[in-house]
């Protein structure tokens, strides 16, 4: 499935050119008497990933310049969370990136577990591996219908979908919710698996590594125009991925193999084995493939989860109260759009000094600035496909 | 009755019927169409289409008529509105227009003239037109855009599509499309889809640019562009807009049907139904339709530069060596022709 | 510079597959499926149970419940015992977190089933569970109870952890 169409030696060469070369000169442009236009890919808009206004500023159909304007679904995430007890904070986590709740969860309980200085047992940390996992298949494989959608494709986000809707319903099963989940808790998971789950997940992961194949990836992988629209576009670096700060699928897709779970291990990672997926073309197409290769990596680590699983209790003896003396903690997951971070101050009361979330959607967002000038209108969309930022995300 | 039907066919009535008969025939396809899209769209998407209005949903396109009649009409506070009105019109015409000359069934033509081919090449251009107005008319940054690629695609596009009907001419010695479907022949390996097979895939693909559909619908661009040309349109004027999109492709999809798969012939001799062959060429066209939608829904779309170079770079090259290499087979195997 | 080839009638195969294949949708009001024992939908409170402890009203992160406590003899006991003169949970509000469901020390405030909430008028869907009905607009105090006062002081101090990372050098 992977690497069936990469590209040969010469194209790979041929396109290391930057896209910037391809504007005028502004002072050709003078002289020539032409202007740009100057437009906005407003907030209302079908494509944008939720609220995003880019500016932009246009000579024909090539962008000489794109900011985002980011805020229009501002919700003061991280100041509500000054006034709300620690665990009432974690409703709240479940909706900064709405596709990736249970990271979200993980990334904020893995924080204050570090304030209270616990031990979780095994079983619940298993547990929130498998649901993490999950999670990250149900977020990956919209993400392509996404960028498929973007480009112009309308049926793969449907079959897409289908996915996510199976995982929804075991996420039902088992937490009471299909989006805000509100199960990873401080200390353990809310509840333990109801006895029919295991062979539940069992089934949708076997299914989906059979069908997975003929079922989305033919209609995509191979299609010439979907080669054509997205290699090449979005050409980054990996001095510059590093540079800017980039973590997850848009780093991952340049060559270089920082992925948290390996490099900062937490919660049962280290016992299960799953390899780091990167690819070296570094654009959309290479992003497409490095996040194939996470959901089978996923379907991996699920497998081995559902054999390793311990028995044992779910959640960590704590008192009634939440009450941490005062210090940081600091928590960090892997979430399917790169590393989410979470920053916990308190000041020895019920509720926290100071939440601060560091977002993947957010940072990832800088390539838009950097990467787009040069590139034609139409190619904004697919390099948002390789961004793929949640608006919850970037804008807490 | 005999003498009220010769008096109908002169020429103050025949005309007015035929002009009735064809507009209605435009706007029941284009209402159908939006009907037929849905569903085949829903059914490939793995679900249903609308199926609430109306046993299984066909009253839909009733609901969505009523609807736009009662939408209202927004125009940007500083459009041209001549021009911003003008422009459904400029583009609904010409695709209805053409459909005088397509020859349903044997005597079934409502305008037979000689040159329908000159006639529908000519009739065609003004719907670029058509789009440019609207784009410039709503003096707005993604309708300026959208015209400007929607008045090259089209532009662009014409000449392949004329390229290859210039194959169909040589081959039946005629610009008339009743001569053309009667020089097919009532058995399938002689239509003209067979000889002239790089003209009618060029044909077909630049129908489908012609009609601004995915994957070439970059004009309207629904994901960037959101609308393009048509964007401040809304209510009947959008509606006119709309059944003017589907009217051009249900044409797109006759003319392919008669020029290239034989028209109201039958695919075997024994299979003729003589007066009642409009059935083939119905059948022919609703099948071409339904590739349009299937190919619609399935493929992502092609940016402008990769449109154009797809244009000039690939398809006029081909149609123009085939011309060369269907020539050299008339001269040749002159006794076969 | 594209050309129509192999994988575009590839995805077209796919989709021909799929448009004769099973729908995956249900047609919602004469089909509802069996939702899971551990769904969460609408709550609803068992008066009989509550003692107004107010605990739900203190943890609801989007301050939905809104309780008027009273003092009153219930049991005939004599005591004057907390009691829940008006009780209102705001649906326009609630994001169906449980953290009432779990705190609540009676288990009287619980999860139904139902999830189809819609009014014509927003006081509709603010449900009233006691006799007297409380305003579901004003905002209920503020629960907190331990929180420090802002003391114009500094950030507090904060403790040195090793953290753990590949590369411990950093």
């Amino acid at each position: 499935m992977l690497g069936e169409q990469r590209p040969t030696e010469e194209e790979a060469s041929a396109l290391t050119e930057p896209a910037t070369s391809r504007l005028m000169r502004p002072d050709v442009r003078d002289e020539f008497g032409l202007e740009t236009i100057d437009m906005n890919m407003g907030p209302q808009h079908p494509a944008m990933h939720g609220l995003l206004r880019l500016i932009l500023e246009l000579d024909g159909e090539t962008v000489v310049r794109c900011d985002p304007v980011m805020g229009y679904l501002h919700r003061c995430q991280e100041k509500i969370a000054e006034n709300r007890m620690y665990p009432a904070v974690i409703p709240m986590t479940d909706r900064l990136d709405y596709f990736a709740n249970m990271h979200n969860e993980h990334g904020y309980v893995l924080a204050v577990e570090d304030l209270l200085d616990i031990e979780v047992p095994p079983r619940a940390e298993y547990i929130r591996v498998l649901m993490c996992e999950l999670m990250r298949l149900a977020s990956h494989i919209p993400s392509i219908g996404f960028l498929m959608l973007e480009l112009g494709a309308f049926t793969p986000i449907l079959y897409a979908f289908r996915e996510r809707e199976r995982v929804q319903s075991i996420f039902e099963a088992v937490t009471g919710a299909r989006m805000m989940f509100h199960y990873i808790r401080i200390g353990g998971v809310k509840a333990d698996l109801p006895p029919e789950i295991p062979e539940q997940i069992w089934k949708f992961v076997e299914n989906l590594e059979k069908n997975f194949k003929g079922d989305f990836v033919d209609l995509i992988e191979g299609n010439e125009i979907f080669i054509s629209r997205t290699r090449g576009v979005g050409q980054l670096t990996q001095e510059k991925a590093v540079e800017m700060g980039l973590t997850g699928p848009p780093l991952r897709c340049t060559g270089v193999d920082f992925d948290i779970r390996i490099d900062y291990p937490y919660s049962v990672y280290p016992e299960l084995t799953f390899d780091i997926v990167t690819d070296t073309a570094g654009d959309v197409e290479a992003s497409y493939r490095v996040r194939i290769g996470e959901c089978l990596q996923s379907i991996r680590i699920i497998k081995q989860c559902l054999e390793k699983i311990p028995e044992g209790a779910v959640m960590a003896e704590l008192g009634r109260r939440i009450r941490p003396a005062e210090g940081e903690g600091f928590g960090r997951v892997e979430s399917p759009r790169g590393e989410f971070a979470v920053h916990v101050v308190s000041d020895g009361s019920d509720t926290p000094y100071r939440v601060h979330y560091r977002d993947p959607s957010f940072v990832n967002m800088q390539l838009l600035q950097e990467i787009v000038p040069g590139h034609y209108l139409p190619d904004i969309m697919p390099i948002m496909g390789l961004v793929d930022p949640v608006s919850g995300g970037w804008d807490k | 009755m005999g003498t009220v039907l010769q008096y109908l066919d002169q020429e103050p009535f025949r005309f007015l019927l035929s002009f009735g008969a064809v507009l209605f025939l435009v706007l029941n396809l284009a209402a159908v169409l939006t009907m037929a899209e849905r569903k085949v769209s829903g059914y490939i998407q793995l679900r249903y289409g609308p199926n609430r209005v109306g046993p299984r949903g066909l009253l839909q396109p009733a609901a969505d008529v009523f609807k736009l009649f009662t939408k209202e009409n927004v125009s940007p506070g500083r459009s041209d509105l001549w021009v911003f009105l003008g422009a459904p019109i400029a583009m609904f015409l010409p695709a209805a227009a053409v459909w005088l000359v397509i020859p349903f069934s044997p005597d079934a033509v409502i305008a037979n003239i000689n040159v329908a081919i000159l006639f529908f090449i000519a009739i065609t251009s003004i719907g670029a037109l058509g789009v440019v107005m609207a784009g410039y008319g709503s003096r707005s940054t993604f309708s300026l855009l959208g015209a400007l690629r929607g008045a090259a695609q089209m532009i662009s596009y014409e000449v392949p599509l004329i390229l290859s009907l210039l194959g169909v001419v040589m081959l039946s010695g005629s610009l008339s499309f009743v001569d053309v479907v009667a020089a097919q022949g009532d058995t399938f390996w002689t239509w003209y889809f067979l000889p002239l097979l790089p003209m009618f895939l060029t044909f077909y693909v630049s129908g489908i640019a012609e009609v601004k559909r995915v994957p070439f619908d970059l004009p309207e661009g629904e994901s960037e562009i959101v609308g393009g040309f048509m964007i401040e349109y809304s209510g009947m004027t959008w509606a006119l807009i709309q059944a003017a999109e589907f009217a051009s492709m249900g044409l797109m999809s006759a003319i392919t049907a008669t020029l290239f798969l034989g028209g109201w012939q039958p695919p075997l001799p024994f299979l003729d139904l003589g007066a009642f062959n409009w059935i083939w060429f119905g059948f022919k066209t609703a099948l071409i339709m339904f590739t349009f939608q299937w190919i619609r829904w399935s493929i992502p779309r092609l940016r402008m530069d990769q449109l154009m170079d797809l244009g000039w770079k690939v398809l006029v090259p081909i149609t123009l060596i085939y011309l060369l290499i269907v020539a050299a087979a008339m001269l040749i195997l002159q006794e076969v022709f | 510079m594209p050309q129509v080839g192999q994988g575009i009638l590839k995805g077209m195969g796919v989709t021909l597959k799929h448009l004769f294949g099973q729908k995956i949708t249900r047609q919602y009001p004469e089909y509802k499926r069996d939702l899971p024992e551990r769904s969460r939908g609408m709550l609803t409170v068992d008066m009989d149970r509550c003692i107004a402890c107010l605990q739900c009203m203190r943890i609801c992160p989007d301050h939905c419940i809104s309780i008027e406590q009273e003092k009153r003899d219930i049991d005939g006991s004599g005591k004057a015992k907390p009691y829940a003169v008006g009780f209102v949970i705001d649906d326009t509000r609630c994001m169906y977190c449980s953290l009432c469901v779990e705190v609540c020390p009676v288990n009287c405030i619980y999860h139904t089933e139902e999830f189809e909430a819609q009014a014509y008028n927003r006081l509709e869907l603010a449900r009233q569970f006691g006799e007297r009905p409380v305003d579901p607009t004003v905002d209920p105090k503020p629960a907190v109870k331990t929180k420090k006062k802002p003391t114009g002081k500094e950030a507090p101090k904060t403790v040195e952890r090793p953290r753990t990372g590949r590369d411990e050098a950093s």
